[in-house]
């Protein structure tokens, strides 16, 4: 296989990772706190998609908004339940809380969902381009034969369509402007009128339509369990803080860094190495913020 | 050394019209203390020179099991927790060991080594018990000193792992406890059935191989047992690619392993990972032969792959051993759990131990020590349950306990050989369709190194 083979691996994981990336950062960059349960809405979104696809059962694209509308319902209740009322008190308080809250949520799914992992029934299509001609370098082939899956193609054209309507909802509307104006000054947005209040509301149930969106995406891929994303969570807050946290275009390049790290890592590293393909990513992590601090996108590092 | 106190309810009489209510919580008047003051000179006889004088027969005998009720374990718990319970009905039937009610007192341990360290303690300082029925290899590996301090004997259905090939069991010499390392294994360890998988490779000419294996322990043990005995008779490996587990794709890892050219490729991760991963294989359409560790032949692995995974074959410990039939008999009558691979070795760890009481005369650590050989190695009447073995011991016999899982005939180690099944997966699951007996793994496993 050809490095264009491995470039499409990457860029399949970091569309999972991106997705998921640009909820969490959101809610960095406008809450002002570090969510470590954000893992658990990935899973609680997984398990109403299973639920809607296998139980009701519907189609698996009305399966997806389910899971999309779920993720946003759960991250409200639980803002209001736990975080709303202790705003107040600072990150360091909202993030150990948020570690409180990601435990117990992830043992109480484990405890009413059981731990064996479920599967969404989904039929994939390969497509071969076995046609494509080699360009080696030395031993390296940039090009050469590839395949694509329809999972694949599904993964990164919703990776797509995200991108594209988070930058139309931030320059585009009302409220986009308005959680731009509060991640730049949080005072200056609500003396110039803003309803903060309303806007870190809007800030949770969109971070909880994506992690939704995520959430049953790996679980199409994966399977849907009490860790689905608990056991993303490392690569999810990485790539937020590669490419800048709080910055929803820093979160998806730093995305596809991580996702193409581990894909090549896997491919080029020596045998005995391949395990390590995810130290390879956080090395590169490190070595980026020891460079530029503030990640790749360059958006100030608010104090924690 | 550890205290007895606890777990062996002395009364005058008979005892065996116990209700079975006996808690074994320590709620003795601590009249029984010397029963555990063995002064290392017993002759295995019961001869035991504490208050007990032989007089006073027990009327509860309380073994203690260790298990996971909790955690990432849990699924194969129901089907041991059935067979140990079997087990006990069975044996109490029978009279029970010293005419005593046997019972279990079974503490979650989540197979969590640290928790498993607790619930040990408690059981043999707390409740008092003489022996401990299960842990597991990631339980026993890092507690090995802690547990060999309690000096207590430890029956075990569940470690596969290869640190355990040298290490347990009474050294062949029942009588001398100085050299004992109290772990005894009722499960064919990963050295076995890895190893019959290897031959049963090499037999159908699957001469190079491709290996994908997780980063844990278990994972890494059993690819290398396999690959031990496959490339010292001849096997290949042209590519052997290590991942992560719980990835969410293994296409990076697959695309690696497929560039080499080989005949097979035999994959070692947790079901979950291999099904993420056979599903990438599936989609990508490289093909050749799939050979799986023993925890991967499951129906939903099939259900989940589909069609190609048709025909992939794993060997696990064969479950075969000479007295099965007894034992699913009186197992499906306790309960609808499923039998896996690790419930017919949980009936046989329960009958040699009371076994070992019968034949000690008394339920103190050292005796069941000295006496788990003897019950079960070659020699003296073969006996399938404890019913048999209870009336041969009382007529003065020696006996050979023959298991449900294997013939149960402890090495130096404390461990069994059995047969290794081959299941290939086909429309209708895993099914068995080949055997590698135990005669032909033994010569591939080195005298005295197992």
């Amino acid at each position: 296989m050809g490095l264009l083979q491995e470039a499409i691996f990457g860029v399949v994981t970091g569309s999972y990772i991106a997705i998921a990336a640009i909820g969490f950062t959101l809610i960095y960059g406008i809450v002002n706190m570090i969510n470590f349960a954000y893992g658990e809405y990935l899973t609680l979104g997984a398990f109403v998609g299973f639920l809607a696809a296998s139980a009701i059962p519907v189609p698996l694209p009305v399966a997806v908004v389910l899971a999309m509308i779920g993720g946003g319902v759960i991250s409200i209740v639980l803002a209001r339940g736990f975080f709303t009322p202790i705003n107040h008190t600072g990150p360091v308080p909202m993030l150990l809380t948020s570690i409180g809250l990601g435990i117990a949520i992830r043992n109480a799914i484990r405890l009413f969902g059981g731990r064996s992992a479920r599967y969404i029934e989904t039929e994939t299509t390969t497509f071969r381009f076995d046609g494509v001609p080699d360009v080696a370098i030395g031993s390296l082939d940039l090009l050469g034969g590839f395949f694509v899956t329809s999972e694949h193609l599904v993964v990164v054209g919703s990776a797509v369509a995200v991108f594209l309507a988070i930058h139309a909802l931030l320059t585009r509307t009302d409220v986009g402007i308005a959680m731009r104006a509060m991640g730049d000054d949080e005072s200056l947005a609500r003396v110039r009128g803003i309803d903060t209040q309303l806007i870190r509301d809007s800030v949770w149930v969109l971070a909880g339509v994506l992690a939704g969106l995520a959430g049953v995406l790996m679980a199409i891929q994966t399977n849907v369990s009490s860790t689905t994303g608990f056991s993303h969570i490392l690569q999810i807050l990485s790539a937020a803080i590669l490419g800048g946290a709080g910055s929803p275009y820093g979160a998806i390049i730093g995305a596809y860094v991580i996702g193409l790290a581990l894909a090549i890592s896997t491919a080029f590293l020596p045998s005995s190495m391949t395990g390590l393909s995810s130290a390879v990513a956080f090395a590169i992590l490190i070595a980026v913020l020891l460079v530029k601090p503030s990640g790749i996108a360059g958006t100030e590092v608010r104090e924690a | 050394m550890v205290g007895l106190a606890g777990c062996v309810s002395f009364g005058g009489g008979e005892g065996s019209d116990d209700d079975g209510s006996g808690d074994g919580s320590g709620g003795d008047d601590g009249s029984e203390d010397g029963s555990g003051g063995d002064d290392g000179s017993g002759d295995g006889s019961g001869g035991d020179d504490g208050s007990d004088d032989g007089s006073d027969a027990p009327e509860t005998i309380s073994l203690g099991q260790p298990a996971s009720l909790s955690g990432q374990w849990d699924f194969l718990q129901p089907g041991v927790s059935q067979a140990t319970d079997a087990a006990v009905a069975h044996i109490n039937e029978a009279g029970g060991p010293l005419d005593a009610e046997l019972e279990v007192i079974r503490r979650d341990t989540a197979v969590d080594p640290q928790e498993a360290r607790t619930v040990t303690t408690q059981l043999i300082e707390n409740d008092g018990v003489p022996a401990i029925v299960g842990l597991f290899s990631s339980e026993i590996n890092p507690l090995w000193d802690f547990l060999q301090d309690f000096e207590v004997p430890m029956v075990t259905p569940w470690p596969g792992s290869t640190f355990l090939d040298t290490r347990g069991g009474d050294k062949g010499t029942p009588e001398d406890l100085s050299d004992d390392e109290w772990i005894w294994r009722t499960v064919v360890g990963d050295t076995v059935h890895t190893s019959g998988s290897a031959v049963y490779a090499l037999e159908n000419d699957l001469d190079t191989l491709g290996v994908l294996n997780g980063t844990t322990e278990g994972e890494r043990s059993y690819v290398e047992g396999f690959l031990s005995v496959y490339e010292d008779n001849g096997g290949t490996v042209a590519e052997r690619v290590e991942v992560e587990i719980g990835g969410s794709s293994y296409q990076s890892a697959l695309s690696r392993l497929f560039d080499a050219e080989f005949d097979a490729f035999l994959v070692s991760l947790p079901l979950e990972s291999a099904i993420t991963a056979l599903s990438d294989w599936a989609d990508a359409g490289y093909g050749r032969q799939p050979i799986l560790s023993d925890p991967l032949a499951q129906q939903d692995l099939v259900d989940q792959v589909g069609s190609d995974i048709h025909g992939a074959w794993a060997g696990s410990p064969g479950q075969s051993g000479p007295s099965y039939d007894t034992f699913e008999e009186v197992y499906s009558g306790q309960g609808d759990a499923e039998i896996n691979a690790w419930t017919p070795p949980a009936w046989d760890a329960m009958q040699v131990i009371a076994l070992a009481i019968q034949r000690a005369g008394e339920a103190t650590p050292e005796a069941i020590e000295r006496n788990l050989g003897p019950v079960s190695r070659d020699g003296g009447t073969a006996v399938n349950n404890f019913a048999e073995g209870k009336e041969a011991l009382e007529n003065g016999e020696e006996i050979s306990y023959q298991g449900a899982a294997t013939p149960t005939n402890f090495t130096q180690h404390g461990n069994v050989f059995g047969s290794v099944t081959i299941s290939t997966a086909g429309e209708n699951g895993f099914e068995a369709t080949s055997e590698v007996p135990a005669e032909d793994i033994r010569e591939y496993v080195a005298e005295g190194e197992y």
